[in-house]
């Protein structure tokens, strides 16, 4: 496990420590680019005020993808069930994942007022196409061999979704969730600063940009970056008991040659 | 259910003396009024069948019948149709034309009694289930039509020597090994009638020896009707009760070999001359009388 984790912890030192020389080998000046050490230390001293906001932004993010991935369950099921619901579907996804929500996302607060009702419905919003997609893939890529197996028992529509169809979509879904972490992360982000609720990280960072407060603003990025490692750490975590069985898990062979 | 089938499976034996009773311990011995002697209970009644998939005609009008208890192999070249006979017969696709019975019933309504169980060629076994939990696959669904008298999986599986690997998942196990909590699957259904698409034709030659005798002993002492799909005249002659050779597409019966050989078969029924005789009989008939 330390042996696993040392590789990227240096990685990650090594990146910040080239940034430090950069920045004070030229006398970067600091509206330009801060140190890292500097931003590190100004987020040491306001962490309770960080880690507060930071919690509200990944509750956004998390039951905003968790709306998502219901969404897509049940919208992906009827993709795969019928060609006509998947091509006349697919169009619409395409159109949401390519579009930017930014745009959009005053129309949505002043709809959905301000709060956590606009941020819940953009994250679900960009991250519904890819969970829905991996949804659709994983459901058709079951083993024919055992869909004819249950069909030769007379096994329901519900309990091939349920026994064969769902199970088989798990390791897209993974995939799709381990894109998704970054996008509803920064939805989340982006949604508190446009809308007035002024909590969460989002919120933070654009009070500061707008106070060119750039110590505060820089701190929200690296809040951010810390709360994104986090959650794709716990997904690694989830999807390694939850897909034990599969191919992707399992330890490398020993090799012969 | 039971009763009756036990009924059926013991006129079987009567009329078709060449079966030993010992497949039927117990119900061969009963004793069955003298009417029914002449009325042989088929498993299986295929009268006039065709398929015809666009203009491809894959079953030729095929007559067939499959007496209850008895284990009948179905051989042919590649491609001559067997697989859609198969699937015809366990109701996975109507008939072009013609009249198909299943225990007594149309296939469609056999397979929603569940009164069918099919061995794939694949093992097509559930990659997140266990050993055991895959076993049960087939008792999990439509649990309503589940017979009472199912036979316990895990037991099953220690009889075909898997008592280790009840937790085990199936990338841990070898190619044998997944076919044969595949035939544990099938099995525990206790379903009357077995139909088993060249179960073991992805495996090694070793290891399809030990599977066919696993086979021939999981099958020994059971009241099911076997239809085995196979390309092995070895695998066939072995097993059987009766070997039906088809012709090349459109699918034609053009042997029906009984196989006389007396049960329980041992292990080295190979080295029979009476086997390699009717191992020739096949071969004779599969190339047309030409070899």
């Amino acid at each position: 496990m330390i042996r696993r984790l040392a590789a990227p912890v240096v990685g990650i030192l090594v990146f910040l420590g080239v940034w430090e020389l950069v920045v004070r080998l030229n006398d970067v000046r600091p509206f330009v680019l801060r140190a890292p050490s500097r931003i590190v230390a100004y987020l040491w001293e306001h962490a309770a005020d960080y880690a507060a906001a930071a919690w509200v932004t990944a509750q956004h993010a998390f039951f905003g993808s968790v709306i998502a991935l219901l969404v897509a369950l049940v919208v992906g099921s009827m993709m795969a069930a019928s060609r006509f619901a998947e091509h006349a579907t697919q169009p619409v996804l395409t159109l949401l994942q390519v579009t930017p929500f930014v745009a959009y996302i005053g129309s949505v607060v002043l709809w959905l007022g301000s709060g956590t009702r606009p941020a819940l419905f953009i994250v679900a919003l960009v991250c519904m196409p890819a969970f829905t997609f991996a949804t659709v893939d994983g459901m058709r890529s079951a083993d024919p061999a055992t869909r004819e197996l249950l069909a030769s028992v007379d096994a329901s529509r519900w309990e091939v979704l349920w026994r064969l169809r769902l199970p088989s979509a798990l390791p897209s879904l993974f995939t799709a969730a381990r894109y998704n972490v970054g996008l509803a992360l920064i939805a989340a982000y982006l949604v508190e600063g446009g809308n007035f609720a002024n909590e969460g990280l989002g919120a933070i960072g654009k009070r500061a940009a707008a106070l060119n407060e750039g110590d505060a603003l820089w701190a929200a990025v690296f809040a951010m970056a810390l709360l994104g490692t986090f959650s794709l750490i716990a997904l690694s975590l989830v999807q390694r008991v939850v897909l034990r069985w599969h191919v992707s898990q399992r330890p490398p062979r020993p090799n012969w040659d | 259910m039971e009763v009756a089938d036990g009924g059926t499976a013991g006129i079987a034996t009567e009329v078709w003396p060449h079966r030993t009773p010992t497949r039927l311990a117990g119900v061969a011995a009963c004793s069955i009024p003298e009417f029914l002697h002449s009325t042989p209970m088929s498993s299986i009644v295929v009268r006039d069948l065709t398929k015809v998939y666009g203009d491809l005609s894959v079953v030729d009008p095929l007559t067939l019948d499959i007496e209850t208890g008895s284990f009948v192999s179905l051989i042919g070249p590649s491609g001559c149709g067997k697989t859609t006979l198969m699937r015809v017969i366990a109701g996975l696709e109507p008939a072009s034309s013609g009249e198909v019975m299943v225990d007594g019933a149309p296939p469609a309504t056999a397979r929603s009694h569940k009164r069918v169980a099919m061995v794939p060629q694949q093992p097509g076994l559930l990659p997140w289930r266990t050993v055991e939990a895959n076993a049960r696959l087939l008792l999990d669904v439509n649990r309503r039509e589940n017979p009472e008298a199912a036979d316990d999986p895990v037991n099953l599986l220690r009889e075909v020597g898997l008592g280790d690997f009840l937790h085990a998942y199936p990338h841990e196990l070898s190619g044998g090994m997944q076919q044969r909590v595949a035939l544990v699957r099938a099995l525990a259904l206790h379903a009357p009638l077995l139909v088993m698409d060249e179960p073991f034709a992805a495996l090694d030659e070793i290891t399809r020896a030990e599977m066919r005798v696993i086979l021939a002993r999981l099958v020994e002492g059971r009241a099911a009707t076997v239809l085995f799909i196979t390309h092995s005249i070895a695998e066939a002659v072995a097993l059987s009760d009766r070997v039906l050779v088809s012709s090349p597409r459109p699918s034609r019966v053009v042997a029906d070999i009984t196989v006389d050989l007396p049960r329980p078969r041992p292990d080295d029924v190979e080295d029979d001359p009476r086997f390699v005789a009717l191992c020739a009989q096949v071969r004779h008939a599969l190339h047309g009388g030409r070899v």
